[in-house]
């Protein structure tokens, strides 16, 4: 068993367990509102999987490197925090096909700067963003937060070529 | 009667789906057609064990920390101190941005400043409890722990940024807002 799957479990175990200890149904409410998120969005991950699916099947990792590869430098960077601002969906759409743009060649720095674009920059939530708070406030989080995944690419390149 | 909303996220995913799935068609027949159908249903089939307990992890977050507490928290707080409870609060908070962003609004509403909802909003990107589980789950141990690592400081930084460079501008920020 891997590491993801050992905390995920352990982490779900210690929340039931405090959940349990409240005595008042909150787990089955837990379990059942977690069973609600997963049937609405069974669709998505199985059209996320069949594209993860092809992907993988048409085996890009040529396009993959020349796009995203170790030795994009600043392209690469700037190709996966557009690549991030652009992917529809939630984490259980977008996290599988980054990991299979990962595994066809792509670096670490391009990585993740797509995973923190995605997660901070993504405009499907601008798009929820807009009606409670204007535009003067995605303005301003969107103008700070630009440099993020830039950043954190570069350094994620570093650590990785030093 | 009830008008049924389109959700445009599958619309456009299901059209990805057919041009690669025409990709592999016209590059190697119903075989390379077939390929992909199966790869994903592999790969999704050897996910399922981490995705169930992603799940769960994320209703339990549902369940136990209500918008209320939030809401209660973070009322009308500022500096500093309402920004690293915001952070922490952005953590916590588990759903969507159909979720978060609502919240935000009326924290907005009832007086938080400009560096409290940044760091709200960013927190709940980099931090959330409910998303790493996930994140874990698709993207593995590696990514995900380099990934947290590297944008641990983000949410209070930014947060005292905005505070900092346009503090002065809620003011605007809250005339302009949508819903007032």
């Amino acid at each position: 068993m891997d590491l993801a799957t050992l905390v995920l479990i352990l982490l779900a175990l210690i929340l039931l367990a405090v959940a349990i200890r409240r005595g008042d149904g909150s787990h089955t409410r837990a379990i059942r509102q977690g069973w609600v998120t997963l049937r609405r969005t069974l669709p998505l991950l199985i059209v996320a999987f069949i594209i993860v699916g092809y992907v993988n099947a048409l085996e890009p990792q040529a396009l993959v490197r020349s796009w995203l590869g170790p030795g994009t430098g600043l392209t690469g960077l700037l190709v996966g925090t557009a690549a991030g601002m652009l992917l529809p969906g939630g984490p259980y759409v977008v996290f599988p096909l980054i990991a299979t743009i990962y595994q066809s060649g792509a670096g670490l720095g391009p990585t993740l700067a797509m995973i923190t674009s995605w997660s901070t920059l993504a405009l499907l939530s601008v798009s929820f963003e807009l009606p409670f708070l204007g535009w003067r406030f995605s303005a301003l989080r969107l103008s700070l937060g630009l440099p993020i995944p830039l950043l954190v690419g570069l350094v994620a390149h570093l650590l990785h070529a030093s | 009667m009830q008008k049924r909303k389109i959700d445009w996220t599958i619309v456009f995913l299901s059209a990805i789906v057919l041009i690669l799935a025409f990709i592999a068609w016209r590059r190697g027949g119903v075989a390379l057609a077939l390929t992909g159908l199966k790869l994903g249903g592999e790969i999704l089939l050897n996910v399922t064990p981490l995705l169930l307990a992603a799940f769960l992890i994320a209703g339990l977050a549902q369940v136990l920390v209500s918008r209320q507490m939030v809401e209660q928290w973070l009322g009308s707080s500022s500096g500093w101190r309402g920004i690293l409870l915001a952070c922490l609060a952005g953590a916590l908070i588990p759903g969507g941005p159909y979720v978060y962003y609502p919240i935000a609004g009326s924290l907005l509403g009832s007086g938080a400043g400009v560096g409290v909802l940044v760091a709200f909003v960013t927190a709940k990107n980099l931090w959330s409890i409910t998303r790493l589980p996930y994140e874990f789950a698709l993207l593995g141990s590696y990514l995900t722990l380099l990934r947290f690592g590297l944008t641990l400081v983000v949410p209070p930084l930014l947060g005292f940024a905005a505070e900092a460079l346009f503090g002065r501008t809620i003011g605007r920020i809250r005339e302009m807002a949508p819903w007032t």
